[in-house]
């Protein structure tokens, strides 16, 4: 593979690693508290 | 003005059913029965509340929706939790529409109070379907039920069931598809004085009118300092309120103590009538029997303690075949991705990334299945309330309150729920000390971080072995639980314990199907997990060990990781950690791991995937041999006994988890006590792994 293309796919994997960090913390402001991983915490609605 | 009739929205068209009772009497069976793998789990808005919603199709294939409610004894709250009980049954709740009819689950075998809840659903002016369920149970108790007599006396439907083995299924969902539902025919009949009172408040509550004859009954039955608390109603209505419980004393009347008898009085009617047998056998039941065992002084610890080695040595040995061949096709996966790929970066995140991260981390799924597996089976037979009585003798010399077990033991799945469980404790102080003392409790996501470092630490030994050292690191936890608390209760939160007071259902058998559902629940919300946060988690670790790159080309693969972001930050940590014998890779896993405790495997994963990358083809080199042939920098092995007993330690004390910090600010309604908790745990596995370490090394051993 080319090394550009290489390094080009790393960053938006990373990027995209990071934006789902960016935007869960935001959501989770939004919403009512955190998710454990437990199921418990993130509110569902309809 | 024209009639104008509204259609129908599907929405509309779909029934809400709600599912009341006390604890204990199968509504989470039924429940399950109703909605198999049709639901999902969340919380009420606004609290932290669980909620159980699902959804069923009715006897005519008409959908509906189902809530489980929280359990609770009577509309009147002493506890958060039930206070969403009545609030969902009232309307009360923004975006929580109000039930169109509710199944009132009854444990046959204890019909009289159980009838108090009912008294007071009937009250509602819903639909309402009696589940009298267990009545298996209640024969063998020797009580008979005259199902037409209860009928007539409640003007409900009443459907006998057995809901563990689905008896009455059929004929509860034919109930709930009647068309039209129609409302109770009876309920509890007040003083006429009371009525008027009642009906007089009513007309003046700025509610909708069906639920204005409740609200009132409600408000009548407050003590003077409840309603000084009370922030639903205005101060208008308070006013009214105390006004005509004023002219009900005035008449002699005790507004709150009438109300209850008078329920009291026609539960006895409706018992008398329909209720025959005496209730209690000829002798000790079957569950007085075990119990004269499971509780008792010495035995009862014994059972306990055995109970609890099984399950860690099931956890141990029956998971090991399904890690293998989880372990198996990850190693599968990585090659064959790895010869797919061209060497660089990119194969590089996905292999020693992607892989090793989520890989190290999926495979204690199993593990994790028959924690909640034995956890399931515990609850379901009863034995769970035995335990909690156990503890009781033991919590109360600490000052914690037998309620407080709950919330500890559900801590051994997650800190989480177990927080959120406290709610039934009504007394502020112990509350608090329950939540400062639950993450102390092994919750699963320790269960990786201990099975890898028992793994390095005796990699041949037998399961029983293993299992002892497991349960060893779980009593620590829980004996350091108890002394915080004595500490926490004797120092910052003096004051009375009151005193326990604990249902003890008769044991049964466990229902699996149910088991097997909240099993199913765990593993894809773990799985769930593991493809998101860990996945994220583990592509962002790589970066951090993987960049900045070293100017010398010819650089090792250790100088490279220490080059890293990673390695820096490790570093940086290294003259903190180093008296606890960690060095500078311990230190990333270390940083890894705040986010969540079980990100340490995987980020040992990454760790000595990336150093190992050039000098091994293969990609997925087993993290329990990379670990235990790690060496310092003269030769001596990185993990030796007490470094891995240490590890172990410092993750049984540490307040390893953002997200626990994050319910404990929402709980306490501060950042002081969950910053209070984080400072204490953290100081304390400092101090406990620091003497671990330079005590045995003072000792002589390695």
């Amino acid at each position: 593979m080319n090394p550009w293309l290489d390094q080009i796919a790393v960053g938006v994997i990373v990027s995209g690693a990071l934006g789902f960090f960016v935007l869960r913390f935001f959501r989770n402001r939004k919403r009512n508290g955190g998710d454990c991983g437990g199921g418990c915490c993130a509110v569902k609605k309809k | 003005m024209s009639n104008v009739t509204v259609p129908a929205t599907t929405e509309q068209a779909v029934r809400r059913v709600a599912i009341a009772g006390n604890p204990n009497c199968g509504k989470s069976t039924i429940f399950n029965a109703l909605t198999g793998l049709r639901q999902k789990v969340g919380n009420y808005p606004g609290v932290t509340v669980e909620r159980k919603e699902g959804s069923f199709f009715g006897s005519h294939g008409e959908p509906m929706n189902l809530l489980d409610l929280p359990g609770s004894y009577s509309l009147q709250i002493r506890s958060p939790d039930e206070a969403v009980a009545r609030d969902v049954l009232l309307g009360r709740l923004p975006g929580i529409a109000r039930p169109d009819v509710i199944v009132a689950v009854i444990d046959a075998s204890n019909l009289e109070r159980n009838l108090y809840l009912v008294a007071q659903l009937l009250e509602l002016e819903l639909p309402v379907v009696v589940a009298l369920n267990m009545v298996d149970m209640a024969e063998k108790a020797g009580v008979l039920i005259d199902l037409a007599a209860l009928r007539e006396l409640l003007g409900v439907p009443v459907i006998p069931m057995v809901a563990t083995k689905g008896v009455g299924m059929v004929e509860l969902k034919q109930a709930l598809s009647q068309t039209p539902l129609s409302k109770p025919k009876h309920r509890a009949p007040f003083q006429p004085l009371m009525e008027e009172e009642a009906r007089a408040l009513a007309g003046q509550l700025p509610v909708p009118a069906e639920v204005a004859f409740p609200e009132a009954l409600l408000l009548l039955s407050l003590h003077d300092q409840a309603l000084d608390e009370l922030a639903a109603h205005d101060s208008k209505v308070i006013e009214a309120t105390r006004q005509a419980q004023h002219r009900l004393r005035q008449a002699g009347l005790d507004p709150i103590s009438a109300l209850v008898d008078a329920r009291y009085a026609w539960i006895h009617t409706v018992c008398h009538a329909s209720v025959s047998g005496s209730g209690v056998g000829d002798g000790l039941s079957a569950s007085d029997r075990i119990d004269m065992v499971f509780t008792h002084r010495i035995w009862g610890w014994a059972v306990f303690l055995a109970i609890m080695g099984l399950m860690f040595f099931c956890i141990f040995t029956v998971a090991q075949y399904p890690m293998d061949w989880i372990n198996g096709g990850c190693d599968w996966v990585a090659e064959w991705v790895g010869s797919q790929m061209r060497e660089g970066d990119l194969r590089s995140l996905v292999t020693d990334g992607i892989i090793a991260g989520v890989g190290g981390v999926v495979i204690f799924l199993p593990q994790i299945l028959i924690l909640y597996f034995f956890l399931g089976i515990l609850e379901d037979t009863g034995y769970m309330a035995r335990a909690a009585f156990i503890m009781d003798r033991l919590m109360s010399r600490v000052g914690l309150h037998g309620k407080s077990f709950i919330p500890l033991l559900g801590s051994f799945a997650c800190a989480i729920p177990g927080i959120m469980a406290t709610r039934t404790i009504e007394n502020r102080k112990d509350r608090l000390v329950t939540i400062l003392v639950a993450p102390l409790m092994s919750c699963s996501a320790r269960l990786p971080v201990y099975a890898i470092m028992i793994a390095v630490l005796i990699p041949i030994a037998s399961g029983f072995a293993k299992a002892g050292i497991m349960l060893c690191m779980y009593l620590l936890g829980i004996v350091t639980a108890f002394l915080m608390a004595w500490f926490l209760k004797t120092r910052i939160f003096k004051g009375e314990t009151p005193m326990l007071l604990l249902e003890m259902p008769p044991y049964r058998m466990p229902s699996f199907r149910s088991i097997g559902l909240r099993m199913w629940e765990r593993a894809g919300l773990f799985l769930r997990r593991a493809g998101t946060v860990i996945l994220a988690l583990s592509v962002l670790l790589w970066a951090l060990a993987t960049y900045p790159k070293p100017p010398d080309k010819e650089a090792t693969p250790s100088e490279a990781l220490s080059y890293s972001f990673a390695g820096r930050m490790g570093h940086a940590i290294e003259p903190i950690i180093a008296p606890l014998g960690f060095d500078w890779k311990i230190g990333i896993g270390l940083i890894g791991s705040f986010a969540a405790r079980e990100v340490f495997v995987s980020t040992m994963s990454i760790v000595y995937n990336v150093e190992n990358s050039e000098e091994d083809d293969e990609s997925l080199v087993p993290l329990r041999d990379t670990m235990r042939n790690e060496t310092r920098g003269d030769g001596s092995p990185v993990f030796t006994p007490l470094v891995c007993i240490g590890l172990m330690v410092f993750y049984v004390l540490a307040m390893q988890c953002i997200s626990t910090v994050a319910v404990v600010r929402r709980e306490t309604n501060s950042w002081r006590w969950p910053l209070f908790q984080l400072a204490y745990m953290t100081a304390l596995a400092y101090v406990a792994t620091l003497v671990v370490y330079q005590g045995g090394r003072l000792l002589g051993y390695q």
